[in-house]
This record gives structure tokens, sequence and C-alpha cells, in this order.
């Protein structure tokens, strides 16, 4: 749903935030998935839907490897504005499932607009092969360049969390059990799991096993 | 080094944080790197502007590095600056370094770390620990060795300059992750079965978590179409029934 008008300017702002943390500045990981929408979740009001969303979203994300100049979706705004729609709903997992649909759509667009930011960064920065470059310019585009891309993380998430909080309060679409939506979470929650296994080589699979027969035992502790 | 004081090493290492802020496709982070050396080239080349605007300019092409490791790169350029090296020299060992500094950041970075801290957070959700103990373990594991490696980073390459490989190849890079790997083939397995058991009421349900389960370690990279074609199709269905009842 949509949250009220200081939930979603907070939201734009972490949204800003999220943005820059992915490449341009620190780079803490804030904007991982699981970190952005919980976070954002806490701030619309819901931690636990949140950390939800983030947990599919994180599986969903960790085999996209950022190497070199790769273009990929881009999770961190997504997950904001997805969660913050999200956060105001009461838990279905047919809800889950659309927000989780929207925010895969949304970080589509979002990896877009990065192109366009670094197309403005060429822009931005002194071409290739000039003798002289002023320093206070070059360090005046370089913060210029950051301050672009706090700008399209906000607009992102103030466009997403109202896009989506749009489409979860139309609801028609939404089962109020959600049994097959819970399945199908399930399953590509794990299928997730095992794809992210290959990313640590094949030879683990002793180790795979390990934690596997470990989550068993969790299981079965917990009833 | 005269150039190189506490405050000088401290702005480095700050802006260091920033070194992709102007990330584009001609320079890659070349202007980020003249950006994270200004505090130094200012020092060298004080009442000199020409030689100043001559050097933001070499450092200002073509760079790339892992940005955590940029910062051997930045200590070591900045060493050669104050030792007043020739130009040609300096240009000559960026291009030598960038590839290593690289690939030695996106092997143990992105492909083992960080999916192995992420891992960590996914199970710790799945356990059912609070929302903000996965955060906090995750942000915290994480940032450890991302801070570790920035400050050792500038702390290398000044030292060594232009003797950086050698701290490179001595450094636990390798054998950091293949830890941080053992880690997260352990995590995906106990994290894909918690998975399964929390979707799962009865055999049936169990049996199409864990063929999922045997599906994502067939797919591996690919899995990313099968998760999209499944929400669509699921979506769908949704709809429709709700639409016809």
């Amino acid at each position: 749903m949509i949250p009220e008008p200081g939930a979603l300017l907070a939201l734009v702002v972490f949204g800003g935030a999220v943005a820059v943390d992915g490449t341009s500045l620190g780079q803490f990981m804030l904007s991982r998935p699981v970190v952005a929408a919980t976070l954002a979740g806490a701030i619309a009001g819901s931690p636990e839907h949140g950390a939800l969303l983030g947990l599919f979203l994180e599986a969903f994300h960790l085999t996209v490897l950022p190497v070199g100049a790769a273009r990929y979706p881009e999770g961190g705004p997504a997950a904001v504005a997805a969660a913050g729609a999200y956060a105001g709903t009461s838990h279905s997992f047919s809800a889950l499932l659309v927000v989780l649909i929207f925010a895969l759509l949304w970080e589509r667009l979002a990896g877009a607009s990065v192109q366009g930011l670094r197309q403005l960064n060429v822009r931005l920065s002194p071409p290739p092969g000039r003798e002289s470059v002023r320093s206070g310019r070059l360090e005046r585009r370089h913060f210029l360049a950051i301050g672009a891309d706090f700008a399209r993380g906000a607009v992102l998430v103030g466009a997403g969390t109202l896009l989506a909080g749009w489409v979860l309060q139309q609801g028609f679409f939404l089962l109020p059990q959600g049994t097959v939506a819970r399945l199908a979470l399930g399953a590509v929650l794990a299928g997730s799991m095992g794809a992210a296994f290959r990313l640590f080589g094949r030879s683990r699979v002793a180790l795979l096993a390990a934690g596997a027969a470990v989550g068993v035992l969790a299981l079965v502790l917990r009833g | 080094l005269t150039a190189l004081t506490r405050g000088v090493r401290r702005a480095l290492l700050l802006r260091s944080f920033a070194v992709q802020g102007s990330w584009n496709y001609q320079t890659l982070i070349g202007t980020g790197f003249a950006f994270v050396l200004l505090p130094v080239l200012r020092r060298v080349y004080r009442g000199d502007e020409d030689a100043l605007y001559a050097a933001v300019a070499r450092h200002a092409e073509l760079f790339n590095s892992h940005p955590y490791l940029a910062t051997v790169a930045a200590g070591a350029v900045a060493r050669l600056e104050d030792e007043g090296a020739p130009p040609e020299t300096v240009r000559r060992f960026k291009t030598a370094l960038r590839g290593s500094l690289g690939s030695i950041g996106d092997r143990l970075v992105w492909q083992a770390w960080r999916p192995a801290c992420a891992l960590l957070a996914i199970t710790l959700i799945l356990l059912g620990a609070p929302w903000w103990a996965a955060v906090a373990a995750f942000l915290l594991v994480y940032n450890a060795l991302h801070l570790w490696l920035r400050v050792w980073g500038l702390h290398v390459g000044l030292r060594d300059g232009l003797a950086v490989g050698r701290a490179l190849r001595d450094a636990p890079f390798q054998r950091l992750g293949e830890r941080a790997s053992d880690a997260g083939a352990f995590l995906a397995g106990m994290a894909g079965v918690l998975a399964v058991g929390d979707a799962s009421r009865g055999p049936a349900e169990y049996a199409l978590g864990a063929a999922a389960l045997a599906a994502g370690l067939w797919l591996g990279l690919r899995i990313r179409w099968a998760v999209w074609a499944v929400l669509v199709v699921v979506w769908a269905v949704d709809t429709i029934v709700v639409a016809t009842s």
C-alpha cells in the first residue's frame, strides 16, 4: 500500500542513499536487497515484511555478479520501493508474489537507468588524451555525478513505491489464502539456494550436503 | 615521504570510498582515481598549477580496479608521485596493476565473500532470527573484510610503491576466498533445506521443494529465467482463478 507522506519522503531519501551505495559511494552493501528491503520495511512500519521480501530478492540476486562493465539489474532501489509498498499490507503470499514480480521488473528499469547515468558520466568526465584538467572542475563534476546517482535512486524509489502501492491496492488478483503462491515462492527460494551453490564450485558438494543435514536437524528441532 | 602527511593519507582513504562516483564507459574509474589522488597531487605540485593540471589529466585516463583494492594503486601511485617518478613509469605501473586488482577483488569479494555473507543473512532469517540480527550480521561480517581491504591496500601501496606486487602475491586472498566458498556452500545447503521446510506442509510439497532445489543445482546461474517463469505463471493462474470464481 502507499505509505504515509512522511514515510514516503523518508523512503525516497533512503532510496537515494541506497542507489549511491550500490556503486558510487561507500559500497557498504546497504544496497543489498536483504538490507535495503528490511530497512525500508522498518521505515514504512513493518521490518518483518521487509525482511521477508528482502530474503527472496537477495536469493534471486546471489548469482548476479558485477564484474567489469557487466550490465545487470539493480536490486537496491527496487527492493526499497517494493518493501515500502508491501509493508502496509496484511501478510499474504499472493501479495508477496505480486510485489516480488514488481520488484524484479523495477530492478530491470533501475539497471537501465544505471546505463543512462554512466553515459552522463562520460560527458561529465574529462575526455581521454587531454593534457590538462583543472582539479577543481574534476572534483565538482565527480560530486555532481554522485548527486545525479542519488537523484536517480530517489526518483526510482518515489515512483516505484507509488506504483507498487497502487498495484497492491487494486487487490483484485489476490487469492485470500495464496496456497499456490506459497508453494511457488518456496520452490523458487529453494531453487535459488541450489543455484547459489554453483558459485562456490561443484567440488564442495560434501559441504552442501553437510549444510543440508544441519538444516534438516534445525527443522526437526523446531518441530 | 614528504607530501604524504597523516592528513593526506586519511584523505586518500576517505576519498577511496568514492572512487567509483563517476564510473563511465570511457575511462571506467579513471576520473574517480584522479579524484582520490587530488590531495596528494595538490601537495606535490603546490605552486605549479600547470604541472598539477597535467598530473590530474594523466590520472584521469582509463583505469579500472576492484573498488576496495583501488587503495593499493592509490597508495603506490601517491608514493611514486611523491618521489618524483617519471609520468611514463607511473602510467606503465598503473596499466600493469589494474588487471590484478580487478581479478583478485572480483574473485574474493563478489564471487565468494559477498554471497557467503548474504547466505548467512538468509539462513538467519529462515531460522527465525530477528530481522535486525540478520541485517547486522550481514553488514558487520561483510564490512569487516571490506574495510580491512581498503586500509590494508593503502598501507601496502604507500609502503611498497612499485614493489606492491609482492604484497599482493603474499596476501592470503586465495585462502580467504576458499574458506568463504566453503562457508557459502555449507550455508547454501542449510538455507535450501530450510526454504523447503518453511514452505511445505506435506510429503508432496516437500517433494516439490526438493525438486526445485535440485533444479537450482542443475541450472546454476541460469536460474533467474526459471524464477521469472514460475512467478509469472503462478501470478497469471492466481489472477485467472480469482477472475473466474
